[in-house]
């Protein structure tokens, strides 16, 4: 019998990868040469991701404390559907 | 040139939304000379420059300093209180509009320091993948996530992102552990 598998999702990417590690830290702004009193945290996050031949890449991207609870609570959504699937 | 002779009002409030648009969302290319012409015809080209470089200088130390009302208001009369400062009335609309613009004005601040890429959205989807290998159907579930990764100024990368259950279980456990820190940090006096 054959592997069947469902269409992948119509991402703009075209190629999706396996995450392969997750790091993480939270910072504060402080200050900058454009503004003495920043004064916010932030999550900043690196992903190590593999393609479908193997090969590594690393994503480095921030949030703001509001997006990242966003994102949490993105995450626990998908948590909840992908057990129940 | 006095102060006097410039008006507040709408025209000082249409200066500091051009101001605005060009120190700190990025927008620049208004000319000086058609902010004069647009919003101050009756002054010279020459008069016109100190004055819109004075309001540039109020504006910016205002947002660097994320001034609350208070240190706005203690700020904005001392200005009025010096030579060459500005009138009660500039003051007003300069104080109008810092209430109105500081948190938009912020954001933007907050954007422009961060040169990393920053997340601009998220998209996912969660597919019931069936295999089959030799006689047995295998059922694994997979979320597919479409991160929207974008640097200040630049277009966003879409990077799609596979997952099963047990992955995405390690990644909630972590993210936990960042919002641990984040209840710790804030918790904390200042």
């Amino acid at each position: 019998m054959e592997a069947t598998s469902e269409p992948l999702l119509d991402a703009k990417s075209e190629v999706t990868n396996q995450l392969v590690d997750f790091q993480w830290k939270l910072g504060m702004a402080v200050s900058s040469d454009t503004c003495r009193s920043l004064k916010y945290p932030y999550v900043a996050v690196m992903l190590k991701v593999a393609d479908h031949s193997g090969q590594v890449k690393t994503k480095c991207f921030e949030m703001t404390i509001p997006q990242f609870q966003n994102f949490y609570r993105q995450f626990k959504e998908i948590a909840a559907v992908i057990e129940t699937v | 040139m006095a102060a006097g002779e410039f008006e507040g009002g709408k025209p000082l409030n249409g200066l500091l939304n051009a101001l605005a648009q060009e120190t700190f969302h990025g927008h620049p290319g208004i000319t000086e000379e058609l902010l004069r012409s647009q919003l101050y015809p009756e002054v010279l080209p020459e008069e016109f420059r100190p004055f819109l470089a004075k309001m540039r200088g109020i504006l910016k130390s205002i947002a660097s300093a994320d001034m609350d009302f208070n240190q706005l208001e203690a700020y904005l009369t001392a200005q009025t209180k010096k030579q060459g400062g500005i009138t009660s009335d500039q003051a007003a609309v300069i104080s109008k509009f810092w209430k109105s613009h500081k948190t938009k004005i912020r954001e933007s601040l907050m954007n422009q320091s961060r040169w990393n890429s920053g997340l601009r959205g998220l998209s996912w989807r969660v597919d019931g993948k069936s295999q089959s290998r030799h006689s047995a159907q295998i059922h694994m579930p997979v979320a597919i996530i479409e991160l929207e990764l974008g640097k200040y100024g630049q277009e966003s990368e879409f990077l799609c992102l596979e997952f099963d259950e047990v992955k995405v279980n390690q990644i909630l456990k972590t993210l936990s552990e960042v919002e641990e820190s984040i209840t710790t940090l804030i918790s904390q006096p200042n």
